[in-house]
């Protein structure tokens, strides 16, 4: 294919015939697509990013008491983000470069109904009922759920019980062949309509889970937190402020906690 | 050789259809792990770029199979925000042709609006993007050349801080597919370093849910195996 057979006609009375053969040289050619390739490959992005799609409620005052929606003691789970801090300071210690998570967490009203708040504004201690966790991915060997995935999943077991049998059904082909790629389509989406009318239904005791962080809690966690949500089927989260309770129960911890 | 020549070829033609270019961001920041599977937008949506020292950019991605396009969008977008600006500043902005499509033609952007005029005049300079780029990544010897749009804790609607003003601007966008896709909140994506602080993230946050943007989407890593 490099070479290419000139014939010049084989005109008569010239004597013979002549064949010649030129060779064209490719191995510029090559090396100039070579660099092109590389600078290509180097250039080009293959991954694209993924994205996380989250609701906030409007910033506007609620005028009216009736209309504050209020998450009752007994589901409410409060999830409290910070990160790792230096010995004996309040900068943020990282390692490798990375923020080191850690969360807190506790059920009900700050300081359980006693409340946190002594006579003359004194911590009580002794009322404080914030746990300490961290995220884990499920054990490798039973894959059983681990830190706040199982306190998460402990909440929500009514719900992820429901969410497996769907998991199963779907799975065995209870909503239909999964062997056409049409019928797969068709089978995943009649589990999602099943599954959010699990997440919706009433009957099933749910928690309302209240995310909040401290201002050095890193990015990372907070995507890491909104993940454990969607890990774990909750239906009803929300991303607060800190109270006073909420800070005082946390340096309370630490005082004890974290020399 | 010629088998390899054919292979190059291929592979070259391969890369070049399939290539979209890194675009060049005033920070490089690595986004937080996440299990979430949905896809980032490839058209029309807008992208605000978090820097960990709390520095905000924006990038408008355009639908470019509409009659919009990227050119036209951006030198409405600068009128809107001027407009914008100039109902509550004393000083009135204003930007020549020039100017305006200097900036269609800029990727990520983020000067304080009393400085855009200078920003953008860069560009008809000797070497004007190297200096644009140094700028906005904060590498400028000119001690007066601020980058970030300004942004501050603000939940009076009626007063509006610099980045309120563009995402204002943005949503009043006659391109409707944007529009519509801003009011889904597809259309809005945050993007920060994983080790930025909640605080940076959350006064962005409450910018956005103050001028009632209340719905928008976090950047995210793919998760490899559990980490």
């Amino acid at each position: 294919m490099a070479e290419v057979q000139q014939n010049d006609g084989g005109g008569k009375g010239k004597g013979h015939q002549k064949k010649m053969q030129i060779r064209v040289d490719f191995t510029p050619m090559v090396d100039m697509n070579m660099l092109l390739i590389t600078f290509f490959m180097l250039c080009t992005t293959m991954i694209k990013s993924q994205t996380l799609t989250i609701a906030l409620p409007s910033n506007e005052k609620v005028q009216n008491e009736e209309n504050m929606s209020q998450a009752s003691a007994d589901d409410a789970v409060t999830i409290i983000l910070d990160a790792k801090r230096k010995t004996g300071s309040f900068d943020v210690d990282t390692v490798n470069g990375k923020v080191q998570p850690i969360i807190y967490y506790y059920f009900g009203k700050p300081g359980g109904d006693a409340g946190i708040l002594g006579p003359g504004g004194t911590v009580l201690s002794e009322n404080n009922n914030i746990q300490e966790s961290e995220f884990l991915a499920n054990d490798e060997k039973s894959g059983k759920a681990r830190g706040i995935r199982e306190i998460i999943q402990q909440r929500n077991k009514d719900v992820l019980t429901e969410i497996n049998k769907l998991k199963e059904k779907y799975a065995s082909g209870g909503f239909g062949s999964l062997e056409t790629k049409d019928g797969r389509e068709k089978a995943q989406m009649a589990y999602d309509e099943a599954a959010s009318k699990i997440r919706k239904d009433e009957n099933l005791k749910k928690p309302v889970i209240i995310i909040k962080s401290t201002p050095q809690a890193s990015f990372g966690s907070l995507v890491s937190v909104l993940d454990e949500m969607q890990i774990n089927s909750i239906s009803k989260y929300q991303i607060d402020n800190m109270t006073k309770a909420d800070s005082l129960m946390v340096i309370d911890f630490q005082n004890r906690h974290h020399k | 050789m010629t088998a390899m020549s054919d292979v190059t070829v291929l592979l070259l033609t391969f890369f070049m259809l399939t290539s979209t270019f890194l675009q060049k961001e005033p920070t490089t920041v690595i986004t937080p792990p996440s299990v979430s599977t949905e896809k980032v937008q490839e058209t029309n949506f807008v992208q605000v770029l978090l820097s960990p020292e709390g520095k905000v950019w924006l990038t408008m991605n355009n639908d470019t199979s509409s009659n919009w396009s990227n050119e036209k969008m951006k030198m409405a977008l600068l009128d809107k925000v001027s407009e914008i600006y100039n109902e509550s500043h004393k000083k009135k902005i204003s930007f020549t042709p020039e100017q305006k499509y200097a900036f269609s033609k800029v990727g990520s952007f983020g000067v304080p609006l009393s400085q855009m005029g200078e920003f953008l005049d860069l560009a008809s300079q000797q070497e004007g993007q190297t200096k644009m780029d140094q700028w906005l990544s904060g590498e400028d010897e000119n001690p007066n050349h601020v980058t970030g749009i300004p942004i501050s804790w603000n939940s009076d609607e009626a007063k509006p801080n610099e980045f309120q003003m563009w995402m204002k601007a943005m949503r009043q966008t006659e391109n409707s597919n944007l529009a519509d896709k801003i009011k889904d909140g597809t259309g809005v994506a945050i993007k920060a370093d994983q080790n930025t602080s909640f605080d940076i993230v959350h006064m962005v946050m409450d910018n956005l849910q103050t001028i009632h943007m209340n719905k928008f989407t976090l950047l995210t890593a793919l998760k490899g195996a559990e980490e």
